[in-house]
């Protein structure tokens, strides 16, 4: 179905990254291939080269052999090739070009230029196979992530092509969503369908993958059956940079806790979205100073209004908040704390990582302005533009602005979406070092792994309100897990 | 009000008009209202299409919208009758200009959005084709259309983060312009080129035809529609030729 | 895309409905301010410097034959749509075909041509007061009934025959202004992040 053959390729004036070397590979009809490897070594690019965007839309020096169905890649326009292969990307809201579900469901179809009848019968059948019955002529700026992934995936599945190549597309989804798109691939596997995958959550692909090839620079290392890669034990994947084979794994990670001393304490807040029916309503919690709290829930559960009240987002929000006997409105409050976005793009502004640190600030005390970047890592790249960074350099540049302005809590949505192993462990460690900087930590997470490593404290949000809260400690780990479904 | 080319379609429409019926009738209200013509006949054209918008809404189901558009128009006329006459100065040309503009434009200005607002891509895309407009121009329009509510929700996600800097502050309006525009054409360039990977990966492609799902068609209310146009249009163009 | 091909390809269309999304949201929100009426007026200075901003990175993501009458010609449709009048796609059309054919002049990439593109293109918006001028009196009369003849006197006054090569000029000098504008935030922001 797919063959590759010395396939070397450089993108046009980039560094070294994601550029491939020497790469052989033939896949057959009917397999599930597991691409695997840390950010950068290439998985995206051999995905590229399979579905023709390299060479037709990412430029760069080609090559060696690249056959799709027997016929060379470079002979074989784009529009030709969307026939034969179906393409799902990793970020949710920018792989829809409609604005309902249903036409993008289509869309696929109209641009092979389908019959209408035929097109109406596959959006049927692709619906029922998917079971998103639900998702039908809604407004797609209006649905959760992985809905919009769904779609996605329907809207590729319409169109039957013979190959499927993903990347990374559980990289914004959270648990309940991810065992939906497993349940996707497994219906293109049973159908005969090829897939290719690459990405970096291992765990739910290990009942569908047939082989798994493991990449490092621009190369394929290793390659394994599924069988022999769930035999290797959790040292040896760690050491390959590559997130757990199975969630069971994840139970040992626990690393050691902080205890924190004195709290926080919240009190009567309340919020409603104007017209809408979704509210919050939190009597009291307690944070306790010093520890990270892992703030979880399922998706619209009101976990990102939270923080979005906590930091002033929401000025309707009514509450207050102890701390040492004194009493702050909620508004008050919120210039203790800040918000590091999932996004973390939409909060960077100047041209400089010192700009970036001093903004917004009255003072521009240079030495602490070092001090700050010392710590966190960002001291050769103070005149760098901080667009320019890598994502994890981003996001210490966004949380090194809160440190400089003194900032007491640090509100986090979604910082591991999308990270590999190493750069999900950075992100860890970073959270550690904040906590012994006496930061207390609300971390909105979809990421178990993450939360074993980092957390301390979980609440759990429901329906506007905190349903349970605990910490995290070995009584309490199994309402942790069953939340993950990890048994 | 959330539907259509502005926000995908949810609510069941009960009165559908054609995509192209309703061209037509942005054509005729938005050319004839705002050609400067007065007196004659255009004292009644200009009532009759006025009502327009209003028909719309009300027919759609969106009486309070409706309601509210009717009342504003009545509210402006009358200010503009019987109020306007009997003040002078600063005041009338206050009231001029909010009643002024609420008066002309807002007849076109609504039609306009209540066509935006009612059509989904996929139908404009259809109208389009059947009319054989170029892709080069439906593409455009159509990914904008798609592009005005993610550009509303990067903007809102960057207000929130200088909120946050505290820097909302109006002491630099050039730095404020700065910080505000260029996160949002950062991540608009990174989200379109994704959007392309997608499209063309599903093989959106210029030249070739496409198909579309979407039944257009006319109907009884299309054609009393194009009627009314019609009807319009002639009395229009004699009144510029001077015979009514 | 790998071919060089000078036509406009899908890709290209998709880019070019981004920027003009994000060129109208920009120029809308500066027309807001246009409800006042001296703004109404000064809108055809200050507009194009704000606008210099997306409209200059535009330029250097497509460098094709048509990207600016395309664009051009939907905001004209646009404005027509939202009751602006006919005059508008007209001079869309004029504009950013000339635009178009000075970005050509300069192979797309001279910073001398597309300053002087872009300040051409920024006259588009000179159709929205073409009625002001080409049909005079019974524009007036026209706007007597819906704005009360204090008012009128009063544009009237703000608007004599010469005030349109006026602003035709603040188009102009706005779009040069906005294009240095522009420059200095890609120079700035966009080629040190590595984007441009």
């Amino acid at each position: 179905m797919i063959q590759l053959e010395n396939v070397t390729f450089t993108y046009n004036g980039s560094e070294e990254k994601g550029n491939l070397k020497n790469i052989s590979l033939s896949i057959r009809q009917g397999e599930v291939i597991l691409l695997c490897g840390e950010s950068g070594c290439g998985k995206t690019t051999l995905t590229r080269l399979i579905n023709g965007l390299i060479p037709w839309y990412y430029e760069g020096e080609l090559n060696g052999i690249v056959k799709v169905d027997g016929k060379e890649i470079r002979e074989q326009p784009l529009h030709i090739l969307s026939r034969k292969i179906g393409s799902v990307f990793q970020n949710p809201r920018s792989q829809f070009f409609n604005v309902d579900t249903t036409s993008e469901i289509a869309f696929s179809c109209e641009n092979q230029g389908l019959p209408e009848d035929e097109i109406r019968e596959r959006i049927h059948q692709t619906v029922s196979l998917f079971q998103i019955e639900n998702l039908i002529d809604r407004n797609i700026f209006h649905l959760s992530g992985g809905e919009k992934q769904k779609i996605a995936c329907a809207s590729v599945s319409a169109g039957e092509p013979e190959i499927f190549v993903l990347d990374e597309p559980s990289s914004n989804l959270d648990v309940a969503a991810i065992e939906d798109l497993k349940h996707i691939i497994s219906c293109w596997k049973s159908a005969g369908k090829t897939v290719i995958i690459a990405e970096h959550r291992l765990y739910y692909l290990m009942e569908l993958a047939d082989r798994i090839i493991y990449m490092q620079n621009g190369e394929i290392r290793r390659e394994w059956t599924t069988a022999d890669f769930l035999g290797l034990s959790q040292r040896e994947v760690e050491n390959l940079g590559l997130r757990p084979a199975s969630l069971k794994q994840i139970y040992e990670l626990h690393i050691e806790k902080s205890s924190g001393s004195g709290f926080y304490q919240l009190k009567q807040m309340d919020f409603a979205y104007k017209g809408e029916q979704q509210s919050l309503h939190i009597p009291a919690v307690n944070f306790t100073k010093g520890t990270a709290i892992a703030v979880i829930g399922k998706n619209g559960a009101g976990k990102s209004t939270f923080l979005r009240c906590l930091c002033g987002l929401e000025k309707r929000c009514s509450g207050e908040v102890q701390d040492n006997g004194k009493s702050y409105s909620l508004r008050k409050w919120a210039k203790n704390c800040y918000l590091v976005m999932q996004d973390v793009n939409h909060q960077l502004f100047t041209e400089s990582v010192f700009d970036e640190i001093v903004l917004g600030a009255d003072n521009t005390d240079t030495n602490k302005v070092e001090q700050v970047m010392e710590r966190l890592d960002l001291i050769s790249f103070r005149e760098r533009h901080p667009m320019s960074l890598s994502g994890g350099q981003k996001q210490r540049v966004a949380i090194a602005g809160a440190i400089f302005s003194d900032k007491k809590m640090l509100l986090l949505d979604e910082p591991t979406s999308g990270l590999d192993f190493r750069h999900m462990e950075q992100v860890a460690e970073l959270m550690q070092q904040l906590k012994q900087q006496g930061k207390t930590l609300l971390i909105v997470t979809h990421d178990p792994e993450f939360i074993l490593k980092t957390c301390d404290n979980i609440i759990r949000i429901e329906d506007g309100t905190i349903a349970e809260q605990y910490s995290l400690d070995t009584a309490e780990m199994g309402k942790l897990l069953d939340f993950f479904h990890l048994y | 009000m959330s539907a259509g080319l502005i926000s995908g379609n949810e609510n069941t429409v009960r009165f559908t008009l054609d995509p192209r019926t309703k061209l037509a009738l942005v054509a005729t209200v938005c050319t004839i209202m705002t050609s400067g013509r007065v007196g004659g006949i255009m004292t009644v054209i200009h009532p009759v299409l006025a009502l327009v918008p209003f028909a719309l809404l009300f027919l759609s189901g969106r009486v309070k919208d409706a309601a509210s558009y009717l009342l504003a128009y009545a509210a402006a006329y009358s200010m503009i009758s019987f109020v306007m006459p009997v003040t002078s100065g600063m005041i009338s040309i206050l009231i001029g200009a909010t009643a002024g503009i609420i008066y002309r434009m807002m007849p076109s200005l609504i039609t306009g959005y209540f066509v935006v607002s009612t059509t989904k891509v996929s139908e404009f895309n259809a109208a389009m084709e059947r009319m054989h407009i170029s892709g080069k121009i439906t593409i455009p329009m159509s990914v904008m259309f798609r592009f005005f509510p993610t550009i509303k929700e990067e903007s809102a996600a960057i207000k929130d983060a200088m909120h946050m800097r505290g820097i909302n502050s109006l002491r630099n309006p050039m730095e404020m312009l700065e910080y505000r525009m260029v996160p949002l054409l950062m991540s608009v360039v990174k989200i379109g080129e994704e959007l392309s990977i997608s499209a063309l990966t599903r093989g959106l492609s210029g030249d070739t035809k496409r198909t579309n799902i979407c039944k257009i068609g006319f109907h009884l209310s299309d054609l009393l529609c194009f009627l009314l146009c019609i009807a319009c249009w002639i009395c229009f163009v004699l009144h510029v030729g001077g015979m009514i | 895309m790998n071919q060089q091909s000078s036509k406009l390809q899908a890709k290209d269309l998709i880019t070019i409905g981004i920027f003009t999304a994000i060129y109208f949201v920009v120029f809308l929100a500066c027309a807001m301010l246009g409800f006042i009426p001296v703004f109404l007026l000064a809108m055809t200075f200050y507009g194009p410097i704000i606008t210099g901003i997306p409209f200059m990175l535009y330029l250097t993501k497509i460098k094709k034959f048509g990207m600016v009458t395309i664009t051009a010609i939907i905001c004209g449709i646009l404005m027509f749509v939202f009751g602006m009048g006919y005059f508008t796609i007209f001079t869309a059309l004029i504009f950013g075909l000339a635009a178009d054919f000075i970005l050509k002049a300069g192979n797309y990439t001279s910073k001398k041509n597309t300053t002087l593109a872009y300040a051409v293109y920024s006259i588009w918006f000179i159709g929205n007061y073409i009625p002001l001028y080409l049909t005079r009196e019974s524009y007036f009369a026209d706007l007597v009934s819906g704005y009360g003849q204090e008012y009128v006197d009063t544009l009237r006054a703000y608007t004599p025959g010469w005030m349109f090569l006026v602003l035709l000029a603040a188009c102009f000098i706005g779009g040069l202004i906005g294009a240095a504008l522009g420059k200095a935030v890609l120079k700035k922001h966009f080629v040190r992040a590595g984007i441009v």
